[in-house]
């Protein structure tokens, strides 16, 4: 074990840390998709997004795998995993809101404002995606964490007026109603968890220090 | 040669309890694997003793005049005296333990050499203070260089990978130059070894205590240090050692728990002086005087009462063939 860590010269936290570059990637790429197919009522492309989520497990599954077989210090693996596991929530977020929305048809006067929260979590993505490579080249992240913080605010602002919106929106029965409403508490809870994937990697990022 | 028994069962102990202030971290933490651990303690304990072990050899010899089986009550008062305090939670040391022996020995012979005891207790004294200042040091100089110089995660977990390592094999070598004397020296102030056969035979009987019987002590106190972050586990063994290092070259034997603990209280004023603890100042403060006062009284005792020649008398009033065989 000891030859093996010091002969590959770090290969398996390289490995790592590409997947793990690779899982947000593909949350970046969820989130355009989720946005587009919001905007343009594209059925098609609100199931690529439960795809991605497939893939994003895959990857997950690849970064848990590496990291169990040694990679890393023992001192450092369970942030790590952690930081995946909360990745993953995302994408299980997405994923639940896109069945959502093919199972349910989204009200005009909400579309706007839902665009603009999907819009908001895939430049969140993008933060994410910004601060992860800032930690891997040891930067400092108090600024791109704040980026997000400010976009979450803008989210937990909107909610409320998407709520308020939707409550003058005549439901026929009971389902529907639930459906709309876990579906905006869905779209809208995203951006809480890539904070916390956000604040996942401030630890991180000091832990090493 | 039935008189170095109780030198190598001190070498033995010495081996199984110091281990893990070298891999302790190391082990726990999963960094090195506890196999990997003892075959490096081993071989770098075993070739620290043989190239600088002689270092320390006179010193513990020079404090008084010894007979061979002195010397051998001496090693055996510091085994029981060790045993005891490890039991007893006494953070007390081998040198420590030693030395009092000698001393208690030299009581007895009227040959007890007490200048030299000055600059030992002054080197036991300094040791844990050494060591912090190593720490304080350390921690400072080479935090603000990698933070300048190695910012990615990946590479810093290379550091600290191949780090735990290097420090640990340097922590081993240092145990052996050092603490070699412990176990072997009170023989070559009898004129039964000579300096390099007292090291081969310390350095083998430390690393005989590592391979067979090191595992416990080593999870145990490991994973009292592993809550250290990498960086401070691995700057607190690195200035342990450095601290051992230092005072091999001085010629005195001095204890690896303390200089690991000094260390440990150094990483803990660079951060917060919170972490400082009065008690187990206190504890070391007893151990400083509790390991040499009473194994000194126990070798006196020994050699006062020539136990081993009662015990043969007692056992032969039970069975008069009782020790006709040649020892």
């Amino acid at each position: 074990m000891v030859l093996e860590r010091l002969l590959s010269l770090g290969k398996k936290e390289r490995d790592v840390t590409e997947d793990m570059r690779r899982h947000i990637e593909l949350l970046c790429d969820a989130c355009k998709t989720f946005k587009a197919a919001l905007e343009n009522e594209d059925r098609k492309l609100m199931r690529e997004v439960i795809d991605l989520e497939r893939q994003g497990d895959s990857a997950r599954r690849g970064v848990i795998s590496h990291i169990y077989e040694g990679a890393f210090l023992p001192y450092l693996r369970p942030d790590l995993c952690k930081f995946v596991e909360v990745v993953d929530e995302v994408f299980d977020l997405l994923k639940d809101t896109a069945t959502y929305c093919l199972d349910t048809d989204l009200p005009e006067p909400l579309r706007g404002e839902c665009v603009r929260v999907a819009l908001l979590n895939f430049r969140m993505s993008e933060m994410l995606m910004i601060a992860f490579d800032a930690m891997l080249k040891g930067q400092d992240l108090r600024e791109k964490t704040l980026a997000i913080r400010i976009y979450e605010k803008k989210i937990d602002d909107m909610k409320f007026s998407i709520i308020n919106e939707a409550q003058q929106i005549p439901v026929s029965d009971f389902w529907s109603g639930k459906m709309l409403s876990d579906l905006i508490s869905g779209l809208t809870s995203i951006s809480n968890v890539i904070e916390d994937a956000s604040d996942h990697l401030q630890i991180l990022n000091l832990s090493t220090r | 040669m039935w008189m170095l028994l109780s030198g190598l069962l001190l070498g033995w102990s010495l081996g199984a309890n110091h281990t893990a202030n070298v891999f302790g971290t190391g082990v726990a933490t999963g960094t090195v694997s506890y196999r990997a651990a003892i075959l490096l303690t081993a071989v770098f304990v075993a070739v620290g003793a043989f190239l600088e072990g002689p270092k320390c050899m006179s010193t513990v010899g020079a404090l008084s005049r010894l007979t061979p089986i002195d010397a051998f009550y001496c090693a055996l008062a510091a085994g029981i005296m060790m045993s005891l305090l490890t039991f007893l939670s006494f953070p007390g040391s081998a040198s420590q333990a030693v030395v009092g022996a000698v001393i208690g020995a030299g009581i007895f012979s009227g040959t007890a050499d007490f200048s030299k005891l000055y600059k030992i207790v002054v080197c036991w004294a300094c040791t844990p203070f050494f060591a912090i200042l190593a720490s304080y040091t350390l921690y400072r100089l080479l935090g603000y260089l990698l933070d300048r110089t190695v910012t990615s995660i990946t590479q810093r977990n290379l550091i600290y990978s191949v780090g735990t390592i290097v420090t640990g094999c340097y922590g081993a070598y240092c145990l052996g130059s050092n603490n070699v004397a412990n176990v072997t020296g009170v023989y070559v102030g009898a004129g039964m070894l000579s300096p390099f056969a007292a090291s081969l035979i310390g350095g083998f009987s430390i690393a005989s205590g590592v391979l067979t019987y090191s595992k416990k002590v080593m999870m145990t106190i490991g994973k009292g240090i592993a809550p250290l972050d990498p960086f401070s586990a691995l700057v607190a063994v690195l200035a342990g050692a450095i601290t051992i290092h230092v005072f091999t070259q001085v010629g005195v034997p001095v204890s690896s728990s303390q200089a690991i603990v000094g260390a440990v209280v150094g990483i803990g004023i660079s951060g917060d002086v919170q972490t400082v603890s009065l008690r187990m100042l206190t504890k070391i403060g007893l151990g400083w005087i509790s390991a040499p006062a009473s194994a000194a009284l126990l070798a006196y005792l020994f050699i006062r009462f020539d136990t081993l020649e009662t015990m043969i008398t007692f056992f032969r009033h039970l069975s008069p063939t009782f020790g006709n065989a040649p020892l």
